[in-house]
Parts: structure tokens; C-alpha cells; sequence
């Protein structure tokens, strides 16, 4: 991060004003930092235009560790024993499939969790402490952008245009 | 509910965190005298041993696996309204998600000590858990009664996961409307979340990762469930119908149970704006197909049974309705599919007091379904001379009402100390409103 970047949270009522600001800030010399909202809104993601998340691959390989490890456990207790029960083999796929069906989702529930974690950072509490506004928990949706010192007004102008309110962050990191 | 803007969603559902009231620790205090004694028995029969049941020869099975089932099948709407309505984006479920999840972290929390209240020599449940030991003793993965050790933990880490997962920026919106210790605490628990677009673009897919993977695992579960019954060779149990019928069962359940708790929930918090009559209506809905799906397998049991020519199937079939358990059979069907029609009528499921017997009824009529199967099959089995009957002693009603005190009384904790409707979802459907 820039030492001298000044940092400019516009405060937003809709989702169509804070995505607007977004894109006007694609076309403008300052950055986007971040946004903060409410719940997931796809006119902001959209605006952002972000790849898609990459979650789903830990949540694959949880599910093929899962599968395989409840299949073969399941071999495994049985082949301790080599007990024959109503004339099933000693190896029953159909059962075992049972088994390895449950730990599939399991671990693959286990993957999706860490995924999710590992990727969107959790938990971390810096981002409490640089540049938030508790209100984008609530009702407004914020877009925190930075600019070199100096253009703080033509900042604030882009905002306050899509109609946003201002919440300046005056110390530099 | 289109007309409350976010702010006042918040504040509707941040109100309800207030410091309680006299009466409800009252009520707390009072449920939790029943999980006293609930826990007492259980004490009692761990000292005297499992005699102190009514469980006998041929009647091995009673209560406690009544309730294990019964508890199981309450557990399974949550995950219908939070995961497999969420696949199907119907909106009307998010008001009533989140208390319905929690009910199926609470339930399947209950279910889960039945079988070990059931083993007796409680203290030796480590022979079912499958790792190296010195006795050189391994579980065997035939057996349906190990499917569904797999089957309940699982269901039971998956659901607390997704619960934790959907409470997270609910924690994060209270922690922002907090100070002191309150805060210190919803800080800790939120894991520092601030709704930035990087989480929430992996929070989207990873709550859709989970709902895609409760859906199955719901139905896999009270499926392993049934094929506890359905692979033991008895009669009245051993049907391939059995998963579907305990799947519906369990939902049907399940949903009555939505009901029990949504009703009184909506008038204590002053949720009418939130959980409107448009939402009970539909859950309503959903019994009358639950139930009818229930009834059908009911008279399809029948069908079979006489279609068979099976004389032991046909001895079941007959006792089950004209036998010492009759009275059992009149309530499972009489509650779960008769009464429940009564949905079809907009007047009467848009009554709230209506509404709220006929849930009652339901879960009372479902707990008596799992009685007349899992009782009624093992003490009318192949051999007159090894008939019995079986009745529940006075610790296992101790027992019984300790497992409901436990379930009303963490539920109560709940919806006093977190969010009980989901102010994320509610802002989505405001918005999309």
C-alpha cells in the first residue's frame, strides 16, 4: 500500500448506487480497495467483475478423501475378521458404499469449511480495525477507495455524485 | 414483510436480545428442573442398571428408540427449509431458517444420547468407535446400527456446521450494534467478519456447497435410520418402503414441530412483520403433502401386506390395528394424516390457534407412529409362544420429559442470546422484494 494513499469510504443506501460507484471507479485514477455490504449482492459482484471462487476444489478433494476413506476403512474392519454373515462376501461393496457415502459428505463438508475459511480469510479481525464502518453490517452499503493526497475532493465528488456519503479516513498506513 | 426497510430488520430481530424478563427465566428455570430430572434417571438406571426399563424379551426396543427416532425426524425440516428450499430458492423459508436449523442442531444433539441412554453400560460406547485398540476388535460395517453411527454424527457435524456458517454475518451485524463485553464476545464469534466482497464471494459458494450437500445427506440419514428396522428380518419392519416412509415422516414431523415453536417465537418477539401468515400458510402446505405422503405409505404397509399372502405379515398387520396397541395406531393415523387434511381449508390454516393444535397434534401423533412400529414389531413377531407386550417404566417417562425439557429449554437460550431469524436473508428477500 501506498504510504501517501488516502483512504475514502462512500457510504451507500443501494446496491445500484454502490455498483455504479464501482464502475465509475474503474474509469477513474483512483482504487478500489474494498466493499462492504450487507448481505452478497450480485450488482456488486458484478461490478467487480470477480472469478469465481475457488472453494468448490476443497470441497472435491474433502469429498474423494471422505469416500475413499469410509470405503476402505470398511474393507478394512472386515478383512480383521474374514467373518462370513448370511453367506455376504466378506468385502460388501453395496453396505460399504453406504459408508463411504456418509464420510464423502462428511469431509467434504470438512473441505467446504476450511475452504471457505482458508479463503476468505477467517478469522481475522484486521479489517475491523482498517477502514470499516459498522453501518455496512446494517443498511448501507460501503465502497472503500484510495487516492494519492491532494485528490481527496475529486474522490469524494465521485461519490457523493451516485449519491453516497462520505466517511474519511485521515491516517495513512 | 416487503415494507420493513434494513434498518428496521435489524432492529426487529436486535430487540430480541434485550435482557429477558422474570418469567422467562422462569420458564428457563422450570425446563430446566425437567432436564434435572431427566438426567437423574439417567443416573439411576447407570447405578441399578437397564432393568430399570420396561424394556423385555421380545419388547428389546422401547422408548429410548422411539425417541431416538422421534428426535431424529424433528431434526430433518431444518435442513428441508435451510438447505433444500434454499436449492430451490424459495423465499419463504428465510424467516423461519434459521429457528428451524437451530431445532435440527438441538434435536439431532438429543437423538444422539438415546442410543447410549439405550446401551445401558453407557461406559463402554468406545466399542463402537472404529480405531487400532489391544482387544483387536473392529466395528462391522455390516451392520445397519453402525451405518447410523456414521450416519447421526455426520448429520450432526454437517448441520452445526452449516448453522455456524449461516450465523456468521448475523454475529458480525450484532457485534456492530454492541459494546462492552457483548461485543467482546460477538467479536470472537463473528471470526472478524465485515461483509467484504472477498467474503462474501466465498461465503455464496460455500453455503451453496453446503446446501447441496445437506440435501442428500438428509434424506441418507433418516433412510439409515429406517434400515435399522427395515433390515432386521421382523415383521412390520422388514419393507423396502421403509426409507421413503421414515424420509416423509421425518419431515412431516419435522415441520409440525416448525410450527410448535415458530407460533409462540412470532408472538413473543413480535415477529408478525417477519414470520407472516403467508410463511405458516406455506408451511402448512408442505404438512398436508407430507402427510399425505405418510398416509400413503400407511396403506400401502396394508396393501402389501394382505397382496403378500405372507400369513405372518398379514398377523402383524391385523394385530397393529385390532391389538393391544390399536389405541397407538387410531393417533398415527387419525394425527398424521387425517387431521392434517384439515390444512386445505385457507381458513383454518391461516388461524394461528389452528395451526399451532395441529402441530401438537402431529408430533404427538408421529411419536405414537414410532411406537406402534418399533414396539409393535418386535412383540407381535414370527412365534405366538414369544409374544409380549411392553410399557414404559416411570424412568423412562423421566427420561422422555428430560429430553423434551432439554430441547425447549436450548432453544429458549437461543432465541434470547442470537439471532433467531437471519437478517442477512431477510435484507436478500426485502431487497428482492
Amino acid at each position: 500500500m501506498n504510504s501517501a494513499e488516502t483512504h475514502i469510504l462512500g457510504l451507500f443506501k443501494s446496491e445500484d448506487q454502490a455498483a455504479e460507484s464501482i464502475r465509475e471507479l474503474a474509469k477513474s485514477p483512483y482504487s478500489l480497495k474494498r466493499t462492504n455490504t450487507p448481505f452478497p449482492s450480485h450488482k456488486i459482484m458484478d461490478a467487480l467483475k470477480l472469478k469465481p471462487s475457488k472453494v468448490g476444489l476443497f470441497t472435491l478433494v474433502g469429498g474423494i478423501t471422505g469416500f475413499l476413506s469410509g470405503f476402505l476403512l470398511a474393507i478394512f474392519t472386515a478383512t480383521r475378521w474374514n467373518l462370513i454373515v448370511s453367506g455376504k462376501p466378506i468385502i460388501s461393496l453395496i453396505p460399504f458404499f453406504i459408508v463411504g457415502f456418509e464420510f464423502t459428505i462428511l469431509f467434504a463438508v470438512f473441505g467446504n469449511f476450511i475452504g471457505l475459511l482458508t479463503q476468505a480469510r477467517l478469522p481475522s479481525f484486521k479489517g475491523l480495525d482498517q477502514y470499516y464502518d459498522p453501518r455496512c453490517s446494517g443498511e448501507y452499503f460501503g465502497v472503500l477507495a484510495a487516492c494519492q493526497a491532494g485528490q481527496q475532493d475529486g474522490l469524494k465528488q465521485l461519490f457523493e455524485k451516485q449519491g453516497g456519503e462520505i466517511k474519511e479516513f485521515n491516517e495513512t498506513i | 414483510m416487503s415494507q420493513l426497510t434494513y434498518a428496521q430488520i435489524d432492529q426487529a430481530i436486535i430487540n430480541t436480545l434485550t435482557p429477558p424478563r422474570k418469567s422467562y427465566w422462569l420458564i428457563v428455570f422450570l425446563l430446566f428442573c425437567g432436564v434435572f430430572v431427566g438426567a437423574a434417571c439417567w443416573v439411576y438406571q447407570i447405578f441399578i442398571g437397564i432393568g430399570v426399563a420396561g424394556q423385555n424379551n421380545p419388547a428389546a426396543w422401547g422408548t429410548y428408540l422411539i425417541n431416538f427416532v422421534f428426535w431424529v425426524g424433528i431434526a430433518h425440516s431444518g435442513t428441508l427449509i435451510s438447505a433444500i428450499l434454499h436449492l430451490f430458492r424459495a423465499g419463504w423459508r428465510n424467516p423461519i431458517a434459521r429457528a428451524a436449523e437451530t431445532m435440527t442442531v438441538i434435536a439431532v444433539s438429543i437423538a444422539g444420547l438415546f442410543p447410549f441412554i439405550h446401551l445401558g453400560r453407557v461406559w463402554q460406547v468406545y466399542y463402537m468407535l472404529p480405531y487400532p485398540n489391544q482387544r483387536m476388535l473392529w466395528p462391522n460395517f455390516l451392520s445397519p446400527l453402525v451405518f447410523d453411527v456414521v450416519a447421526i454424527s455426520t448429520y450432526l457435524t454437517v448441520s452445526s456446521l452449516f448453522w455456524y456458517t449461516g450465523l456468521l454475518p448475523d454475529l458480525a451485524a450484532v457485534r456492530d450494534r454492541s459494546t462492552g463485553l457483548r461485543r467482546k464476545i460477538f467479536k470472537a464469534l463473528s471470526f472478524g467478519w465485515t461483509g467484504a466482497h472477498e467474503q462474501w464471494r466465498h461465503y455464496g459458494r460455500g453455503y451453496l456447497f453446503f446446501a447441496a450437500l445437506a440435501t442428500p445427506l438428509v434424506i441418507s440419514v433418516h433412510s439409515v435410520v429406517s434400515w435399522d428396522f427395515a433390515l432386521g428380518i421382523v415383521p412390520g419392519w422388514h419393507t423396502t418402503i421403509f426409507a421413503p416412509y421414515f424420509v416423509a415422516g421425518a419431515i412431516h414431523s419435522g415441520l409440525a414441530m416448525v410450527l410448535t415453536l415458530m407460533i409462540p417465537l412470532r408472538t413473543m418477539f413480535k415477529y408478525e412483520n417477519i414470520i407472516t401468515m403467508e410463511v405458516l400458510e406455506n408451511v402448512a402446505k408442505t404438512i398436508v403433502f407430507t402427510g399425505l405422503i405418510v398416509g400413503f405409505a400407511y396403506g400401502t404397509e396394508y396393501f402389501i401386506a394382505w397382496y403378500s399372502h405372507n400369513s405372518i405379515e398379514i398377523e402383524q398387520f391385523r394385530w397393529r390395528a385390532l391389538g393391544d396397541y390399536r389405541w397407538g395406531f387410531y393417533f398415527m393415523v387419525l394425527c398424521n394424516t387425517l387431521l392434517p387434511l384439515l390444512f386445505v381449508f385457507k381458513k383454518v390454516r391461516t388461524t394461528i390457534f389452528a395451526l399451532f393444535v395441529i402441530s401438537l397434534i402431529v408430533n404427538f401423533g408421529m411419536w405414537w407412529e414410532r411406537f406402534v412400529i418399533i414396539v409393535g414389531g418386535v412383540a407381535h413377531g414370527f412365534s405366538p409362544h414369544a409374544w409380549g407386550l411392553y410399557a414404559p417404566t416411570i424412568i423412562e417417562y423421566g427420561i422422555m420429559l428430560g429430553s423434551f425439557s432439554l430441547f425447549f429449554f436450548l432453544f429458549l437460550l437461543f432465541a434470547k442470546h442470537l439471532p433467531s431469524v437471519s437478517m442477512t436473508e431477510m435484507k436478500e428477500t426485502a431487497h428482492h422484494e
